[in-house]
């Protein structure tokens, strides 16, 4: 086993295609495949890519309730790559359900709040992620915190697995992903830009903002920070410099969803290759968010497409 | 048809040293019966069921009569039931396990299956470090399914 990945707020992802949808009225699902269910959340969208592309992955995190079987269930029927170790929780969840009406070109969400985490279901994760460290070399932590988890939880699991000489992959955003950036002890660090784009309390806006923001993850000792910039473009900094990846052909808004957690897998498949090669990693995730991009559901990228993806994109130099 | 195919690539456990509320809370939440149990370098070292927590709780002459009604007091046994709560899964637990590994055919896995009326069997590595799990009704469907000697 190669890679663990952490997802604390998992979800089930459901989609229901409903043709002419209005509220308050009956409507009836055409055929089976208008109404999909995915294991969903960002460590586990990580695990699945990973699995595309030959990467064995052990999932861990908090599931709860039928709905927590289902996502665990379905996760293990994707791959014999994947192998599941969540701890369970009393309360269920989460469901984020989307009504897709492709003739009127809307889509209707709904998502539940998620379960909350008692301390003893903490205790346990901690114990599982402790033993389980051992066995892995790449850990990616993803996504939201669930209710009744501390800010510091990212921080308390980076700092493990710093202290037992692995590489910490952390994509989110908000207070528990900066302060464990602050405290130097995330290896490779993705914001997560989708939902609001204010980085240790400045507002996101221009290249330089990105630059300059990219520029502090580096300072407070991460080796490689990626920054989505605009939709086309990433800001990637090292301790060598800060360049600006852009691709060569339009993307459109609608194929963005899972490029971040493409560009995370391909990112840990080339780390895993050559952990020293920081360039190489950013540049094979950028051909893996292309590739992902490409398709409209959810596809799984092969390592062709990273190799074919590869010239995609420009490369500017920036500092 | 060998283990790797027909196993479930779970590794939840429980530790030697959490407690027998944790196994009851755990297996209650997955809906399950039993979970193997590891140590700090995740060997499987024994395997803990419902069984035998209801083993634990009834007075040691039991395995001797025939008919459980002959228990001389129920509220004697629920009581015990809440004092090993908080006790160790180490003292409940069967030692060794019965395991498997990936390469094991099916067959092998099933012939353990009843020859020590067991419901899961834990699959390891050859340095003993749990992988996942087979159970009792996925190779009875196996078999079903004419698969069990492919």
């Amino acid at each position: 086993m190669d890679v663990l990945t952490i997802t604390l707020n998992p979800a089930l992802d459901r989609e229901i295609i409903v043709e002419n949808f209005t509220v308050n009225s009956f409507h009836r699902v055409k055929n089976p495949s208008y109404s999909k269910m995915d294991p969903g959340g960002k460590g586990i969208n990580v695990s699945v890519i990973l699995s595309g592309i030959g990467v064995k992955s052990v999932a861990m995190g908090f599931l709860g309730g039928n709905i927590g079987k289902v996502v665990e269930e379905k996760l293990r029927a994707t791959s014999d790559l994947i192998t599941t170790a969540f701890v369970h929780l009393e309360e269920e969840t989460r469901e984020d359900i989307a009504i897709v009406d492709p003739l009127q070109d809307t889509i209707t969400e709904i998502n539940s709040s998620g379960p909350s985490v008692k301390q003893d279901d903490l205790r346990m994760l901690i114990r599982r992620l402790d033993v389980t460290l051992s066995r892995v070399k790449h850990v990616v932590i993803s996504g939201s915190i669930p209710r009744g988890v501390e800010k510091e939880i990212y921080s308390v699991i980076c700092r493990k697995v710093i202290e037992a000489g692995k590489l910490s992959y952390a994509e989110a955003i908000g207070p528990a992903f900066e302060i464990a950036v602050d405290s130097g002890l995330v290896s490779v660090a993705r914001p997560d830009l989708r939902s609001r784009s204010i980085l240790f309390g400045q507002s996101l806006v221009e290249l330089q903002d990105h630059v300059d923001a990219a520029k502090y993850i580096v300072s407070r000792g991460t080796r490689l920070a990626v920054l989505s910039y605009a939709i086309e473009g990433d800001v990637i900094a090292t301790t060598d410099g800060v360049w600006l990846y852009k691709t060569k052909s339009h993307i459109e808004r609608s194929h963005l969803l899972g490029t971040g957690d493409a560009f995370m897998a391909g990112l840990v498949y080339s780390m895993m290759q050559d952990d020293r090669d920081l360039q190489l990693a950013a540049k094979r995730g950028m051909a893996a968010a292309i590739a992902e991009a490409a398709f409209i559901s959810k596809e799984l990228v092969t390592i062709k497409n990273i190799e074919d993806n590869m010239d995609q994109f420009e490369i500017h130099r920036l500092e | 048809m060998k283990v790797r195919e027909a196993m479930i690539r779970d590794v939840s456990a429980i530790f030697e040293d959490e407690t027998i509320e944790d196994f009851i809370v755990s297996c209650l939440r997955q809906a399950k019966t039993g979970l193997p149990v590891v140590d700090e370098d995740f060997r499987v070292v024994g395997f803990i069921s419902e069984s035998d927590i209801i083993r634990g709780a009834l007075p040691s002459y039991f395995s001797l009569l025939q008919s459980a009604s002959f228990i001389p007091d129920t509220h004697q046994f629920v009581l015990r039931l809440e004092r090993i709560k908080d006790e160790r899964v180490s003292e409940h637990m069967i030692k060794p396990a019965t395991c498997v590994k990936q390469d094991d055919t099916v067959i092998y896995a099933a012939d353990l299956l009843i020859k020590h009326n067991l419901k899961i069997l834990p699959v390891v590595n050859d340095n003993g470090q749990l992988l996942g799990i087979v159970n009792r009704i996925f190779l009875i469907h196996a078999a079903t399914q004419g698969k069990i000697d492919r």
